[in-house]
């Protein structure tokens, strides 16, 4: 509860500073939105195409758009030195992971929110029966991202590594993940509903995988 | 009863980066009251030993006691009774004064973090720019958030590194101030200083140290 309590109040932080400056979700949705536009004028041959290339780039704008919204989330703690200011106080270092991790899940969620209406007009699908089940596919496959994304992004911080070793370390451990997204994705758009459960609970393991591990890691990860 | 101890001591501390040995054996004691004042040229130790004891770094070889309680064991316990001033002021520059000080104290589980506040408010002189965005505030303004941010859980243990760095002399004056009486009410206190004249003014105890050792050792 302690923890819960802790991460909640990073979170809501984040969500303060994002209600008055809007940077995060600004900018990382008008580069998830530039890369829709320029992908659905290159891809885009017919119907049938589109639904096969839209599932590739909708989880294309989200990766980097994820890279880009953690990165900007994580340089807050970066000003004025205030990570070491959290990192001092007595809260479980876990709780500063979890409410990173849970801002930046909204602040791609939000973005998605944007995104997918943005995919179905440029490629020509109507996605209202399928809704439900993307979400959840959206939903699950961020979550990982975020959760294994949030610990690279903690340790730029500390290091001064920052967005290029985030993307460097990040990208191949989240592509099986990101795998399982896209062709879950494609069989939904497809039509092939049923295919895509077996995707999700994979992606349910990843998120898992990715959520223990940040929680346990957070605290030496972090310490000199 | 939160946790409370009289004195810190570091024992044998080694701290290793690589290749470079930042601490090489540090013995020292710290006492309630005093403020022991911790010099020497860059790369002697200062800030390697600060980070040990404010418990953001793990000794290599060696210990440090708050009390009784070896602090690898101590954790969120000893943390809570922790204050650290520093060059930077640790504040989110988008929020206000008020909503950063309040944050840390919800952090620091204060019971009345906003009552806590407005005490330190109060002690500060802050009020005329707290609901300000800490962004746009003078560096003496920024310096008075970040000492109470760094005593809003009344610590036993303040480590001020540099805090006199970029101030003009009202606000070096008000820095003394504070210290002083954090000395009075029996805080332990630790200052890095490259400043003579702020040692001079406040130290009670005067280490030196070089390449990672005690070299000098004085009570004024």
């Amino acid at each position: 509860m302690r923890v819960l309590r802790a991460a909640a109040r990073i979170a809501w932080k984040d969500l303060r500073i994002e209600a008055r400056t809007g940077e995060v979700v600004l900018v990382t949705g008008l580069f998830a939105v530039l890369v829709t536009v320029l992908s659905s004028l290159s891809f885009y041959i017919d119907p049938s195409g589109a639904r096969l290339v839209a599932p590739g780039v909708l989880w294309i704008a989200i990766a980097f758009a994820g890279v880009l919204a953690m990165g900007r989330s994580w340089a807050r703690e970066r000003d004025h030195d205030v990570m070491r200011g959290l990192l001092l106080s007595p809260m479980p270092r876990s709780a500063i992971y979890l409410g990173k991790a849970a801002g930046s899940l909204l602040f791609l969620l939000v973005v998605e929110v944007v995104l997918v209406p943005l995919v179905a007009v440029l490629f020509h699908l109507d996605l209202t029966p399928v809704l439900g089940p993307l979400a959840l596919l959206l939903f699950l496959g961020t979550l990982g991202f975020v959760a294994a994304g949030t610990l690279f992004a903690a340790m730029g911080v500390k290091t001064g590594a920052r967005e290029l070793a985030l993307s460097v370390i990040l990208f191949p451990l989240v592509a099986p993940a990101l795998l399982a997204g896209v062709v879950a994705t494609r069989a939904l758009f497809g039509g092939a509903t049923e295919e895509v459960w077996p995707w999700a609970r994979i992606l349910a393991a990843f998120d898992l995988i990715f959520l223990a591990s940040g929680l346990a890691l957070f605290d030496p990860l972090t310490s000199e | 009863m939160p946790f409370d101890f009289q004195r810190v001591r570091a024992e044998k501390l080694v701290k290793v980066y690589g290749a470079t040995r930042a601490l090489a054996g540090v013995d020292l004691t710290f006492e309630s009251g005093r403020v022991t004042v911790v010099e020497g040229p860059n790369g002697s130790g200062k800030s390697t030993l600060l980070a040990i004891l404010a418990q953001l770094a793990r000794p290599t070889r060696g210990r440090v006691l708050y009390g009784d309680l070896d602090g690898q064991r101590g954790g969120a316990r000893v943390r809570a009774r922790i204050g650290v001033l520093a060059h930077a002021a640790m504040v989110y520059p988008d929020l206000t004064g008020r909503e950063n000080l309040e944050l840390f104290a919800s952090l620091h589980e204060i019971a009345r973090p906003r009552e806590r506040v407005d005490e330190l408010i109060e002690r500060f002189d802050i009020a005329r720019f707290l609901d300000r965005p800490t962004r746009t505030y003078s560096r003496g303004q920024l310096q008075r958030v970040a000492l109470a941010r760094a005593l809003v859980h009344s610590p036993r243990l303040l480590l001020l590194d540099e805090p006199s760095t970029g101030l003009d002399e009202r606000s070096v004056a008000r820095l003394v101030h504070t210290v002083e009486q954090e000395r009075e009410a029996g805080t332990i206190l630790v200052l890095v200083t490259h400043d003579a004249a702020l040692a001079e003014r406040l130290g009670d105890v005067r280490v030196r140290l070089d390449r990672g050792r005690v070299a000098e050792r004085e009570a004024a």
